[in-house]
């Protein structure tokens, strides 16, 4: 736990901070970049949990190909997405062929920007796989009788889905989901690297307040990381209490 | 029809999407000076390459450090995390819910606010600027997750062969090396893998808690792609991800049968 | 009321085929069971009829209709498995009503429906409960009323009663029949237990590596079997070869009158005899034999005598107080009334 050695503990840094309009932008900025990249995360892994949960021809190749993101570090996925997405990247250069583009400054701004759009792609590339594999083993376990047994009662596809699957997965998605937004909403080092230089994150606008110069500055990083820290630890009591809102359900 | 229509679409979405932060990637690090617009490389050269092999782009002492470093947090990870695992898988006790969500938590408290607070510890214990402090701040991370992934293993094994193997005359250590162990190994050797990968991932500790005197590969990336550096930046983007692809060839299998480690993960 | 025709239908598996050109026709109303040991095909066949696998060659029909082309989530037939398959996310009302909220009903229609077929299952007042918290006969008793509340063509009865324990089971067994009789609906129950068969049965079809035995009313299985395979799996071991001669067959021990057989030619055939009709000690004349007694063991309401004829062992079942000794000479009589002939080769 962070140890605010320097001074007696004083709420000052906390007054200072919520007052501080750019904190609260930091702050609505991060939620955003983890509320986004969760829930973006989540429909696209049960997509493909959906789809890699039968075996078809080829599917074997596409799960390993799907798992490949798990064990690469983030940073080499944002030094991809800059190859891609800076405006004379990969991607404006294929527009541009194709003549919908002609100059590099008429691809939109998606690195380095304020929405933090690569730094969104990048959790993706990795967040998907890792709960598109927590939902295959969710399904895999479920098993197809269920299903059948309400297409013998007239459900058809969406409806099977909707009523039969859906339920069954959502407590392990959820939680999955949580640690996801958790994470997303503690980390650092991509939104440092792709994100602009203000506004950022609360862990980057910390980390700034943490290196700069002016020591005065040290606590104030301190403060902010208290917040992060009680954000994080708020979300992650939520599976508790959402197991045990289930379990009393039963 | 259209099922078979949308599904190959699907699956080509998947492959490109996976393989589109990549692939370029390895191409760039191959090129010299390849602008805008060109869709592929004017030239092809080693440039990067030569850099990369230079000793003054610090790569080649990046890469023992942080081959060093992984290798250290896993040896300490498996030997304080597996009796701590083990308890928490086998045994049930009082409070135990608490302590593995105590245990759990360095997982998810963000790392950045960790180190800020840690700093100053390793300061005071002169563990700042050393090879030593990076292995235990990237401990910190690391050892949760080891343990968390190892209790899963537990949870799922019988004690019953160790008993047997007491009553049947072994001891203690012969019971771990024979029985023990080798029951355990398919999950251990994920969760080794994996946690070799949370030391080898990590920067931020490592700046901080390094200051710049123990250097690792993420170190010297970071400011490559910062700089938008292509060339350099695909090249040593290549020799960081190698491990990475070699764990997921080796465990790959093991993951299939493994699946109850990520859906414990899940089950948190 | 659905007439259910199944004709050559097949299923192959790459080497293994599941199901061998059947041909089945099930009345509107009736209750068939499809028996025969685990592994025959009857699952099979009736995954296929609901329209969750498709047949490598055949065809379904539903009153003279194929419904090869139908989906099963529009077939009309419904399928009860030997798990109960609840789902665990829904408590029994709503289990109850899953189907009927498929198809758009009202809520107040829906909530009418499934306490009317609660009622009829006997589990009024659990409309609240949830799956795991019924005993294994109520579970299967709400997959049941599930089943059933939609009103389908096709009730098909996977060895519902499989996992229950054995006085469940008779219970269970009585409440099918008479609902299924009260409703009228088309029925296929799916079973290994011969017992259960011929109990809920109109008529029984007997499967054996997926080919069909025979198609008959329960009683026929017993008195008329068509092969020693049929009369096998009934518990009757008791056969005689011989060569039959109009109404005389000629065997190792003597020559026996039989009283059926017209439709078989003259030849080899073998006879057989129900266990329980074979008699010891009777007054009557024709076709008595002379045989040991081998074991005599002790069943509880009857004694079950192991005998050797000549150079084949049968089976007897007599009265408990029989008097019958081990290693004795015994003479037993075959009413030609009770004597069946099956072909040699059956």
């Amino acid at each position: 736990m962070p140890l605010l050695g320097l001074q007696t503990p004083t709420i000052r840094h906390y007054v200072a901070l919520f007052t501080d309009p750019s904190f609260a932008t930091s702050f609505l900025l991060t939620l955003y970049l983890a509320a986004t990249s969760t829930m973006l995360a989540m429909i696209l892994a049960v997509a493909a949990a959906m789809l890699l949960r039968r075996a078809f021809l080829g599917s074997r190749i596409v799960t390993v190909i799907f798992q490949l993101p798990l064990p690469v570090p983030h940073l080499v996925a944002a030094a991809g997405m800059v190859l891609l997405l800076t405006q004379s990247g990969l991607f404006a250069r294929i527009l541009y062929g194709t003549g919908l583009l002609e100059r590099p400054n008429q691809f939109p701004v998606l690195v380095f920007d304020r929405w933090q759009i690569a730094t969104i792609l990048v959790y993706l590339w990795k967040e998907v796989p890792f709960i598109g594999l927590v939902v295959l083993a969710i399904l895999n376990s479920i098993g197809q009788e269920y299903e059948e047994i309400a297409q013998t009662l007239g459900a058809n596809r969406w409806q099977r889905f909707r009523y039969v699957l859906l339920p069954l997965i959502t407590p392990g998605l959820v939680t999955t989901g949580i640690i996801v937004f958790a994470f997303v909403f503690g980390s650092f080092e991509i939104p440092l690297l792709l994100g602009q230089r203000y506004p950022n994150v609360l862990p980057v606008t910390a980390y700034r307040a943490y290196v700069d110069p002016d020591l005065q500055q040290r606590p104030v990083a301190m403060a902010i990381g208290v917040v992060i820290t009680a954000m994080v630890m708020l979300l992650l009591s939520l599976p508790l209490r959402y197991s045990r809102h289930i379990g009393k359900r039963k | 029809m259209m099922r078979r229509i949308l599904r190959l679409v699907a699956c080509a979405l998947i492959i490109s999407g996976v393989l589109l932060p990549l692939i370029p990637q390895m191409v760039w690090s191959f090129a010299t000076n390849w602008f805008f617009p060109a869709l592929l490389p004017p030239q092809w050269g080693f440039k990067a390459w030569r850099y990369v092999l230079s000793p003054s782009s610090q790569v080649g002492e990046a890469l023992w450090n942080s081959i060093g470093v992984a290798v250290l947090v896993v040896l300490l990870a498996v030997v304080i995390g597996l009796p701590a695992a083990r308890v928490l898988g086998l045994q049930q006790f009082r409070g135990k819910q608490m302590v593995t969500w105590l245990l759990t938590a360095p997982l998810f408290v963000p790392t950045i606010v960790v180190i800020m607070g840690i700093h100053i510890v390793f300061i005071r214990y002169g563990l700042a600027d050393t090879f030593l402090g990076v292995v235990f701040v990237h401990l910190i991370p690391a050892l949760p997750y080891f343990i968390l992934l190892m209790s899963s293993v537990f949870a799922n094994y019988a004690i019953e062969f160790e008993e047997t193997a007491r009553t049947l005359g072994a001891s203690a250590m012969r019971t771990f090396w024979h029985v023990t162990l080798p029951a355990i190994w398919p999950g251990l050797t994920v969760a080794m893998l994996f946690t070799f990968l949370v030391s080898w991932s990590q920067y931020i500790t490592t700046v901080l808690i390094g200051g710049g005197r123990v250097v690792t590969l993420p170190m010297v990336l970071f400011p490559l792609i910062s700089a938008a550096n292509h060339t350099n930046a695909a090249a040593v983007s290549l020799v960081f991800i190698l491990p990475a692809i070699l764990i997921l060839i080796l465990t790959s299998h093991a993951l299939d049968s493994n699946a109850s480690a990520i859906g414990g993960l899940g089950r948190l | 009321m659905t007439t259910v025709q199944v004709q050559a239908l097949s299923k192959r598996y790459n080497a293994i085929t599941a199901v061998k050109g059947l041909e089945l026709t099930v009345k509107s109303g009736e209750l068939v069971a499809l028996l025969g040991p685990s592994g025959c095909g009857k699952t099979t066949t009736m995954r296929m009829i609901a329209g969750l696998l498709p047949p490598t060659t055949g065809d379904i029909l539903f009153d003279g209709r194929s419904v090869l082309a139908i989906p099963a989530e529009r077939r009309g037939a419904v399928m009860v498995f030997q798990k109960h398959l609840l789902f665990p996310h829904m408590n029994v009302a709503e289990n109850v009503g899953f189907g009927l909220k498929m198809r758009g009903l009202a809520k107040a229609e829906i909530a009418r429906r499934v306490h009317a077929m609660l009622e009829l299952v006997q589990l009024t007042g659990f409309e609240q409960r949830r799956a795991q918290a019924l005993s294994g006969g109520q579970q299967q008793r709400v997959a049941l009323a599930r089943a059933l509340v939609i009103e389908p063509q096709v009730l098909l009865l996977d060895e519902p009663l499989a996992n229950l324990d054995a006085n469940l089971r008779l219970e269970m067994r009585w409440l099918i029949r008479t609902i299924q009789k009260a409703l009228g609906i088309t029925t296929i129950f799916v079973t290994h237990d011969q017992e259960e068969a011929v109990m809920l049965a109109d008529r029984v079809a007997l499967l054996v590596d997926g080919t069909l035995q025979q198609f008959d009313e329960p009683r026929a299985f017993y008195e008329r079997p068509r092969s020693t395979t049929v009369a096998r799996f009934f518990r009757n071991e008791n056969f005689l070869a011989g060569i039959k001669r109009g109404n005389q067959v000629q065997t190792e021990v003597g020559t026996l009158t039989v009283e059926c057989g017209d439709e078989l030619a003259d030849g080899a055939v073998f006879l057989t005899m129900r266990p329980e009709h074979v008699l010891i000690n009777s007054p009557q004349t024709t076709n008595v034999l002379a045989a040991t007694v081998d074991t005599v063991l002790y069943m509880g309401s009857y004694l079950q005598v192991q005998i050797q004829i000549g150079t084949v062992r049968w089976v007897i079942n007599t009265a408990a107080n029989a008097d019958v000794q081990p290693g004795c000479p015994i003479r037993i009589q075959l009413p030609p009334s009770q004597l069946w002939l099956v072909p040699a080769d059956g």
